[in-house]
């Protein structure tokens, strides 16, 4: 398969929408992020049905420790800003650069897990566990699920680095360094609307 | 393999972008949520508006993130901003159905 655009081997200005099948992939992905969109829009609907059903179990208000929060929100928001330089380091065709600032946002993504799951263990310490009530089960399914995709991001960008390295930068790898961004930067868009629905808004009551 | 050759005379007509806006809409997205943060901690705030405020603010850092870090403002984006809207609409619908059964 021909790795490059034109025939004097000089790779597209935008490699990820060179051909048909990187223009297919970046546009079928879109189509995936709106089914996510649903995915979180009936986890966070559940949730906010529930969240204020505590028969036992402490409450939002007890538990969340506002610094924490932040200090998560602000690693994945940096995390979101080092992916957006991978794609501008792709677009010039820097592939050291851009593999660096994918592997500060596996790092950076990294350290938002230790912290959310450092934030569960002492949640359950506290008594708020899956089981202990509504909330509790609609907290664990909605933020739970976020941290998945976080886990799954880590997991997919640390393959692409690797890929990355052996492979280099073509218009069959372009795509999908440039989908990996759209998807980072999917789930710290849903982590606004889980710090904002989930934390703050539960430290108003 | 070309990853290491720079874009030829050709390529010319495509502008690299910037890292400027990216760092504009990083440091909007912090100071939302700071503002939405500072409003929780410290405002004497009614329940009905931090609840409207802070969605607001949301809204706003979701739209700065969407048009920015993930191109949208870009041209040709028509059929990947159809295909999100109708997971928002559809997820507004399963929202409202929620919010519909268990609170009336």
């Amino acid at each position: 398969m021909a790795n490059t655009h034109h025939a004097d081997g000089v790779l597209p200005a935008e490699p990820e929408k060179a051909t048909l099948e990187g223009k297919n992939k970046v546009l079928a992905f879109w189509l995936f992020l709106g089914g996510e969109t649903v995915l979180f829009g009936t986890l966070f609907a559940s949730f906010i049905a529930l969240r204020n059903q505590v028969p036992s179990g402490p409450t939002g208000d007890q538990i969340f420790v506002l610094p924490m929060v932040a200090a998560a929100t602000l690693i994945l928001l940096t995390s979101s800003l080092t992916s957006v330089f991978a794609t501008i380091a792709m677009h010039k065709h820097n592939l050291k650069a851009m593999l660096g600032w994918l592997t500060a946002t596996v790092l950076l993504g990294l350290a938002f897990l230790g912290l959310e799951i450092y934030e569960f263990v002492e949640y359950v310490h506290e008594g708020h566990t899956f089981t202990s009530s509504a909330f509790g089960t609609s907290f664990y399914t909605l933020v739970g699920f976020h941290g998945a995709h976080v886990v799954f991001g880590i997991v997919w960008i640390s393959l692409l680095i690797f890929q990355g390295m052996k492979k280099g930068l073509t218009v069959v790898t372009a795509p999908k360094f440039y989908v990996a961004g759209l998807y980072w930067h999917y789930v710290d868009v849903v982590w606004v609307f889980i710090f904002t629905v989930v934390y703050l808004m539960g430290k108003v009551g | 393999m070309s990853a290491e050759q720079h874009p030829s005379a050709t390529n010319r007509r495509h502008r690299v972008e910037g890292p400027k806006n990216h760092y504009i809409t990083y440091i909007v997205s912090i100071v939302l949520t700071m503002i939405a943060f500072a409003a929780v901690i410290y405002g004497g705030l009614s329940q009905a508006f931090l609840y409207a405020f802070l969605l607001i603010m949301a809204l706003v850092q979701c739209m700065f993130q969407m048009a920015v870090w993930m191109h949208m403002k870009e041209k040709d984006h028509a059929y990947p901003i159809i295909g999100i809207l109708f997971g928002v609409f559809v997820a507004i619908g399963g929202f409202l159905a929620a919010i519909f059964w268990m609170w009336w």
